[in-house]
């Protein structure tokens, strides 16, 4: 298998199985829908083999972590990843010795909906696509990987995981600077075309949740959506709904989203949760200085206060 | 569908029991005029206001939400205000962001010896919302097309 594991990598995980450092490892391997590998959960040695990495993984496997807690796991990251297990951290849901991490150099994963678009199809109507070498090999066309990786990996601030125990793959580039311009796009409009870019960015939304159970911070045991008393979003089709699941849902995540598009990736829909969850994190930064993912000894920028944090906005 | 001509801004209001509320209390003793279009939650502390209130108060019907807790360094908890004052400033620049008219959400400090205050905030808040008219965002008691367009 081309994208297979290297042999070292491998050999480390069996090992960690074997001695017991560890009860499972997630990982990906190979699925049944066309550029989107599957997490794979290992619990045996001998079934390292399964395990793959290419441009088609892109899970966030931090997302199934809250499900093992106390338990002792192996778990492979990307760059996002790896910042969305600080964040785990930061905020007492995982401790560093529990985890065995292999980190993975990411060029960044495959967005099967530009595909898609260039193909001119629905995503649903891509049945034969794969990787082949720096393309990516559909209908008789090969398209250069460079134009079809996801938005959030084409502006990726960190390729390589800043916290693993074994690491392997190289990545040539550069870390690119955050990108806001779709939210600096939309700032520019006045309130009513404001108000028209989000709801019609969310009207698509039919209240799945998989952007709330592909995100890695987004482990509350029981989510606000699920509350009968009170009844806070009912899965209807009354726009508000929508709208105010989208607000609460991505307000929870402020100062704590890393950006890893794990949510963006995972809607059926297409709906472009970046351009709500990057305006949260482009004023964390303004106001309180605060980058989320990257220290797990920084106290979380809601959970701290500082007496001069800025006050012009209240009356 | 148009408004009646003697609508009225409906306006809820969070106010701490130990500042804010207690300065709305003094401006009754004092018999200071403020508009009534005001309708107060008595909490605990600002820092008890959770987002989803807010948020959800527009959901409801309220044209306008004011929250209002003691000045900071002087919480009953000592640093409840600092937290809620992290949150709110964070929220009302989303809100805004997302196409809520700015003027709809609006926070304030009110001490207890502030009843003159507390009267100017309310004026000022419901000047601001009756200048922005019924709010129509949100609000799942407005009224709306009947049939939704089908979605490409």
């Amino acid at each position: 298998m081309k994208n297979a594991l290297p042999q070292d990598v491998r050999d480390a995980i069996a090992g960690w199985l074997q001695t017991g450092e560890i009860e499972v490892f997630i990982g990906y391997e190979a699925g049944p829908v066309p550029l989107r590998a599957t997490p794979a959960f290992i619990r045996k040695p001998e079934d390292v083999g399964r395990l793959i990495w290419d441009a088609t993984c892109e899970n966030n496997l931090a997302a199934f972590l809250p499900k093992y807690r106390g338990k002792k796991v192996g778990i492979m990251v990307k760059g996002c990843d790896a910042r969305a297990i600080v964040g785990l951290m930061q905020e007492a849901q995982w401790s560093r010795e529990n985890l065995r991490i292999v980190g993975v150099a990411c060029p960044g994963v495959v967005d099967p909906r530009k595909v898609a678009g260039a193909l001119g199809v629905s995503v649903d109507e891509i049945e034969d696509a794969r990787l082949d070498g720096d393309g990516v090999a559909v209908d008789g066309r090969v398209l250069a990987l460079a134009d079809v990786l996801h938005d959030t990996c084409t502006h990726c601030e960190g390729h390589v995981p800043a916290m693993y125990d074994v690491l392997f793959g190289t990545y040539d580039g550069e870390d690119s600077e955050p990108d806001y311009s779709h939210v600096r796009a939309m700032e520019a409009l006045d309130t009513d075309g404001r108000w028209e870019r989000f709801t019609a960015e969310v009207s698509r939304c039919t209240l799945c949740y998989a952007c709330r159970n592909a995100c890695p911070l987004c482990y509350c045991s029981q989510c606000f959506v699920d509350h009968t008393m009170p009844r806070w979003v009912n899965q209807t089709v009354e726009p508000s709904d929508v709208q105010f699941f989208h607000i609460m849902r991505t307000f929870h995540l402020a100062g704590r989203c890393v950006g890893c598009g794990a949510c963006t990736r995972a809607c059926p829909q297409g709906v472009n949760l970046r351009l709500l969850l990057d305006k949260l994190r482009l004023d964390v930064a303004e106001l309180f200085g605060y980058e989320a993912g990257v220290d797990p000894e920084a106290k979380p920028p809601l959970a701290t206060y500082r007496e001069d944090d800025p006050n012009d906005f209240v009356m | 569908m148009s408004e009646p001509t003697t609508w009225e801004p409906k306006i809820l209001a969070f106010l701490c029991n130990w500042c804010s509320y207690a300065g709305a209390d003094l401006a009754g003793t004092s018999r200071i005029q403020y508009p009534p279009n005001v309708r107060v939650i008595r909490v605990p502390c600002s820092g008890r206001v959770n987002p989803i209130y807010i948020v959800e108060a527009l959901r409801q019907g309220a044209d306008g939400v004011l929250v209002s807790g003691c000045h900071p360094g002087d919480c009953h908890y000592l640093t409840g205000n600092y937290y809620a004052r992290r949150r709110f400033a964070l929220l009302q620049r989303y809100l805004e962001y997302l196409g809520i008219e700015k003027g709809r959400v609006q926070f304030s400090w009110v001490s207890a010896s502030e009843g003159a205050r507390f009267a100017e905030v309310v004026t000022k808040v419901t000047d601001d919302v009756r200048a922005l008219g019924p709010s129509r965002r949100l609000n799942i008691k407005a009224a709306r097309p009947a049939v939704l367009e089908p979605k490409p």
